[in-house]
């Protein structure tokens, strides 16, 4: 029993974190109808901000938090700027072959600039320390990590549903025209939109740096997993990535368990196809 | 005047013979999942050329005292890098392209025992010989290839080392170390580990086998497995994982406080300096084989030049894999140098017959067996004492007693 | 479709190898034929029909695993393994299908990438047929029986070649054909079609099986030439996208988009990779990235768009229906 307990401790913060980077790629996907594949580069990038400020300056990874989301919603502003704008209206899947040469891209650039070593955050305020619940053990890296997940995805949530501008992201995803005709600038919009995901995926990669090597691949197999959650989920529903992020986080952990290991992430893939059987649009798609 | 031109003729090809550069194919994933040994193997390689191409008399080499190959007039040796980002494919068309473009005489490579086998297909297919370093699946010399040889033990040796050393830890130290558990990464390198700790298990009736973990390639936690072996109460754990895994396993053993007799890696991620760098004191007592450790850099000068030479390309120590890449481009050059040739069977010949003078090694020096392999294991096993690699066993090599129980976690 | 440029590329596809003597041209020329045949194969379902496939790796790798499972253990020769291993990749398709067609687009293409990653998950764990080791397969002397050619490249060229027209032949066969008008209908909108009385499951199925089976034989291609597989290489995301970005940037939805998108992106990853990957600092990998954002931004209609000047509604994939 305790084990079991234990898995689902597990696996809910496992999958929060992954719910933060899907949350990211679905606010993208949602409104633009396109797919980043340098989403976990993204996050990539600021793992690497985090730990150069921690190797350098030996702040601690909560510390640098802002700044590292800030590198990253930059990048998000710049990628948009300078690429997603100018395939908006391409066909379908030009912004998908655009977003790849720009992975390939920035993964290359961060080996030839900090070679491909491996890298750690090793000392920071939470490392080593955890809780133990009757049997139950949590690392305290992991539980800041899935707490500042949900409280990241609940901002970005409120933000999205109260505030003006993110009524004009929700307008503009329903219609550009209309939107634009009701005086949205949405060039703004999808700009903004494109830093917003930048800085939860930013986050997402500052929590996960005492808890997983920093490399220049190290987005690659979140950013797939973002994939699946954020269709899981049903396209550009924040609610809906972020459940679906823990129901892939148990069902690797409780699947992975009993199954065998090396099948958790077939068991996620599985978990999808099954699922999209009763909800064609995802849990949460209209 | 026929006398005249015959002197000028044997001048002049001295003088073109003296200009030849002699080319060898090095292939390494430099970029991709496993650059970062890769980049490392290929300072390596760099160093192996300087010490040919130049004159080090500090250092005891036979190729090291004179520039170039001296029964070639001092022919240099360039090694051309290429690149197969882990991917068989590339392995095999690089290697095809460095035999027959870059007009290679011999290759090293390839690290991943996935990209050995198809691009020693390809030397074995035109004649050339075909160095590994560090490729450690059985499997490669197991093919009855003519042109293959292999420097680093393969798994299987690796395997039956490991149960020696416990059997060595049993008696001497009474570590009454009976439950083992293999975890391995999902691919050919893990998997074949682990079939060889299935097969020896059986030359070795005091051990059990209690937990098979196998765990998928870029894996984003390794909760669960952790949580496997922790139920399953390993007196000692096999590890054949990659750095960064390894490291993740290492923070989870911690905090689900996995406290073990051993834990012995296979040559991969224990090995990296990177290991001791990002876990400081939390990588004490991890063991492991390896090719060398800087423990014995005080022993053995030539190793410590080696190093200081490497040291200075890539900031850290030479570590075992890198070392044996290091010694393949070493061997292949000196077989070059003694055939006097680069005519492929006669440098076969020297391959199969000569012994290669290794002081870098502890075993001082490499002949290749009829199949390819490697007689002479390099291997000792080292355990990490205050973040340095000590040499443990065999006891003639020792520069620290092994300790066979991890501390508590909180009381390090 | 004028047929005079689309002759003149095949007699080029078909010269060039056979006079350059240079061996790592012929393998890019092999590797391109292999790529731009699994493009044109891949536009039936996702050009044609609008379907997006993320995962047609799996049929590639089921074709490379029939053929050289079947030549390793049973000495049966590749050629039977080909078409056994076309027909078992048509079977999967089937089977995949159904659930998958049930979803529309992002959500169906999603589908396709989690089907391959698991068809790769049970290869990895699958010990009949080696698993994760991989297989080598034996070695024996040239013999077209066995498919094996060590002496030269050219034979393996002219597989690829005769399997590239083939395939070309069906695409081309399929768009003239009313299943190719029904396909672009479904295309344009599902709605539509049906209300027209296409039977859209029938066709998108048909499209679908008759992809994954030309997949497939390039997989025992592919298998014979590297002479070693395992379920990272042939089954793994990057060959499946791979066949995705060269269409794409060649021009989705026609005949000649994975033809010229091969012939950019095949030698341009060969050659920087030649040229600068000895570097060790993934200087090659910078480039060919950069280039083709270059090519994306400044040319967002793909080659094909740029050639013909004007954008042409075939090209409008992904508007209605995705």
């Amino acid at each position: 029993m305790s084990m079991l307990a234990q898995l689902v401790v597990t696996g809910v913060l496992v999958g929060s974190v992954y719910s933060l980077v899907a949350v990211g790629l679905t606010l993208v996907w949602g409104l633009m109808d396109i797919i980043n594949f340098a989403h976990g580069d993204f996050m990539m990038i600021s793992m690497y901000t985090v730990f150069w400020l921690y190797a350098l300056l030996k702040w601690d990874p909560l510390v640098s938090l802002p700044i590292a989301a800030f590198v990253a919603g930059m990048i998000g502003l710049l990628t948009y700027k300078l690429v997603i704008k100018r395939v908006l209206n391409a066909p379908g899947l030009m912004a998908l072959l655009a977003t790849f040469g720009l992975s390939l891209f920035i993964r290359n650039l961060a080996q030839f600039l900090w070679s491909p070593n491996y890298r750690f955050v090793g000392e920071s305020i939470l490392s080593g320390k955890r809780l133990i619940i009757s049997d139950v053990i949590v690392g305290l890296p992991q539980l800041v990590a899935a707490l500042g997940s949900i409280g990241m995805t609940l901002a970005v949530a409120l933000f999205i549903k109260k505030t003006k501008f993110g009524k004009a992201i929700q307008a503009t995803a329903q219609s550009r025209e209309i939107a634009e005709l009701m005086g949205v600038d949405t060039e703004k919009v999808y700009m903004f939109t494109f830093a917003l995901s930048g800085i939860c995926v930013g986050v997402a990669g500052t929590l996960l740096s005492g808890i997983f090597p920093v490399y220049p691949e190290s987005g690659a197999m979140y950013g797939l997993l973002a994939f699946v959650i954020v269709a899981l989920g049903g396209f550009g529903n924040i609610w809906g990535a972020f459940y679906a992020g823990i129901m892939i986080g148990l069902a690797e952990t409780i699947g992975g368990f009993y199954l065998g290991t090396q099948f958790k992430y077939a068991i996620a893939f599985l978990i999808y196809l099954l699922v999209l059987q009763f909800r064609p649009k995802g849990l949460f798609g209209w | 005047m026929r006398k005249l031109l015959a002197v000028l003729v044997v001048l002049l090809s001295f003088v073109v013979m003296a200009q030849e550069v002699i080319k060898i194919g090095a292939i390494f994933p430099l970029t991709g999942a496993a650059a970062a040994t890769g980049v490392k193997i290929k300072y390596a390689v760099e160093v192996a050329q300087e010490i040919i191409n130049g004159v080090y008399p500090e250092i005891n080499l036979s190729l090291a005292k004179s520039a170039g190959l001296p029964n070639l007039n001092g022919a240099k040796v360039q090694f051309v890098f290429a690149d197969h980002q882990g991917n068989p494919e590339l392995a095999m068309a690089e290697a095809e392209r460095l035999i027959r473009n870059e007009k290679v005489v011999a290759l090293i490579g390839c690290y991943q025992s996935s990209c050995t086998k198809p691009a020693s297909q390809i030397a074995e297919k035109y004649g050339i010989p075909f160095v590994a370093g560090s490729s450690s699946s059985a499997a490669l010399t197991e093919r009855g290839l003519k042109w293959f040889f292999r420097i680093a033990p393969h798994d299987g040796m690796e395997t039956v080392f490991f149960f020696n050393y416990l059997r060595y830890l049993n008696e001497k130290y009474n570590a009454n170390i009976k439950r083992v558990a293999v975890v391995y990464i999902d691919n050919e390198y893990g998997v074949h580990a682990a079939l060889m700790v299935k097969e020896k298990i059986k030359d070795f009736p005091e051990f059990s086998l209690v937990a098979d973990v196998k765990y998928p390639v870029s894996a984003t936690n390794v909760d669960i497995e952790v949580q496997k072996i922790k139920a399953a109460k390993p007196d000692a754990i096999f590890h054949a994982s990659y750095i960064g895994d390894m490291t993740m396993f290492v923070k989870k053993y911690k905090e689900f406080n996995v406290v073990p007799k051993v834990v012995l890696s296979y040559c991969g991620g224990y090995q990296d300096p990177q290991f001791v760098v990002n876990l400081g004191k939390d990588a004490d007592y991890f063991a492991g084989t390896n090719a060398t450790t800087p423990a014995l850099f005080a022993k053995m000068p030539i190793l410590s030049k080696i190093n200081e030479m490497y040291k200075a390309k890539s900031g850290v120590d030479i570590d075992g894999p890198t070392l044996e890449d290091f010694a393949s481009a070493l061997v292949i050059a000196e077989a070059i140098n003694i055939a006097g040739t680069t005519e492929p069977e006669k440098i076969l010949e020297v391959l199969k017959t000569h012994t290669f003078e290794a002081p870098y090694f502890v075993s001082e020096k490499i002949k290749f067996g009829p199949d390819g392999q490697n007689i002479y294991s390099a291997s000792v096993m080292t355990q990490i004492f205050n973040g340095v690699y000590e040499a443990v066993w065999p006891e003639q090599y020792q520069t620290h007693e092994p300790v066979p129980q991890f501390p508590d976690w909180k009381k390090r | 479709m004028k047929k005079t440029p689309l002759l003149v590329i095949l007699a080029l596809l078909l010269i060039l190898p056979l006079v350059v003597e240079d061996v790592n041209f012929q393998h890019v020329m092999l590797m391109m034929l292999i790529f731009a045949g699994l493009g044109e194969a891949w536009n039936i379902i996702t050009g044609f029909a609008g379907q997006t496939s993320f995962g047609h790796a799996a049929f590639f790798g089921i074709g490379a695993y029939t053929s050289t499972v079947l030549f390793y253990k049973f000495n049966v020769s590749p050629w039977i393994g080909m078409i056994l291993g076309a027909l078992f990749a048509g079977i999967v398709a089937f089977l995949v299908s159904y659930p998958c067609f049930r979803l529309k687009g992002h959500y169906f293409a999603i589908a396709t990438l989690a089907v391959a990653e698991i068809i790769k998950q049970l290869f990895v764990s699958w010990d009949y047929v080696e698993g994760a080791t991989g297989i080598s397969i034996p070695v024996v002397p040239d013999s077209f029986w066995a498919m094996q050619f060590h002496r030269s490249k050219i034979p393996y060229v002219l597989i690829a070649y005769g399997l590239f027209v083939f395939v070309l032949f069906v695409a081309v066969a399929i768009e003239r054909n009313k299943m190719g008008y029904y396909l672009k209908a479904i295309r344009e909108s599902h709605e539509a079609a049906e209300a027209l009385g296409i039977n859209t499951a029938r066709y998108k199925l048909l499209a679908m099986i008759v992809s994954s089976m030309l997949t497939a034989l390039f997989g025992t291609l592919y298998a014979q030439y590297i002479l070693y597989i395992d379920p990272f290489m042939v089954f793994g995301l990057d060959v499946s996208m791979k066949i995705v970005l060269l269409t794409v940037l060649g021009g989705l939805g026609s005949v000649y988009g994975p033809i010229i998108g091969a012939a950019i992106l095949i030698p341009l990853s060969e050659y920087t990779r030649t040229l600068l990957g000895g570097t060790g600092k993934g200087i090659d990998l910078m480039i060919y990235g950069i280039l083709i954002v270059i090519v994306v931004v400044f040319e967002p209609r793909g080659i094909l768009g740029l050639l013909r000047k004007r954008s042409r509604r075939r090209l409008n994939y992904g508007k209605s229906n995705a």
